[in-house]
């Protein structure tokens, strides 16, 4: 088994974009604030159409807010 | 608190009283040994039987608009939990009265609908207690 890990910069990125509350990026991407906090907390990782609507809210590219890192990388 | 949250508090809150008034109703019945008891079964089977089928078509409408997919992912982790906790209780139930008693022993009737409401209460219960402990170890930080 493979340690494959998605870390994210969602927090920091709130911050940078005129410091959006959980609740304000919730409710822009459609989930409620308890995923945010699982999401950047590194315990959930979200779905291909939830990054991407993750991304548009901070006007980034998917890369920019998620990072992959595998064995191999 | 989500909405799945207190979809869970309010189905274990009504599974539970639910649950004892069916338990219940089977063992008064069961120890008085009324003849009649027709009209009381309808009055408990049918709402149970059909209420299944209108739960999940309800639920199933109301998980994909109301909950957002990490919920989606819990609700269907809870439904598994739920499913090896009933599989669980129906091995025991099922099995201890075979091994305590014997194989050529006999039970008394009232013990099929009790495991049958039992069934459908444990069900429940460990589905709703799942949905609780899952959201509140991911909310720890919150």
């Amino acid at each position: 088994m493979g340690s494959d890990r998605l870390s994210n910069k969602v927090r920091r990125l709130r911050f940078d974009n005129g410091e959006l509350t959980q609740q304000q990026l919730a409710d822009k991407v459609g989930v409620t604030r308890q995923t945010i906090i699982a999401i950047e907390s590194g315990r959930y990782s979200p779905s291909l159409p939830l990054a991407f609507k993750l991304a548009r809210a901070f006007g980034a590219s998917i890369e920019d807010v998620f990072q992959f890192e595998d064995e191999q990388t | 608190m989500t909405k799945l949250q207190k979809s869970a508090w309010f189905n274990l809150a009504g599974i539970t009283v639910l649950g004892i008034i069916g338990v219940a109703a089977i063992l008064y019945m069961a120890k008085t040994n009324t003849r009649g008891v027709e009209y009381v079964l309808i009055c408990i089977f049918v709402p149970v039987l059909v209420s299944p089928g209108l739960y999940i078509y309800c639920r199933k409408k109301s998980i994909e608009s109301r909950f957002d997919e990490r919920e989606r992912v819990i609700h269907s982790r809870s439904l598994m939990v739920a499913a090896f906790g009933l599989t669980i209780f129906l091995a025991c139930v099922c099995m201890l009265p075979f091994f305590v008693l014997g194989g050529q022993n006999v039970i008394k009737v009232y013990y099929l609908p009790l495991i049958f409401f039992s069934a459908l209460f444990i069900a429940q219960f460990v589905h709703s207690a799942a949905i609780l402990v899952m959201c509140a170890l991911e909310d720890d930080d919150g």
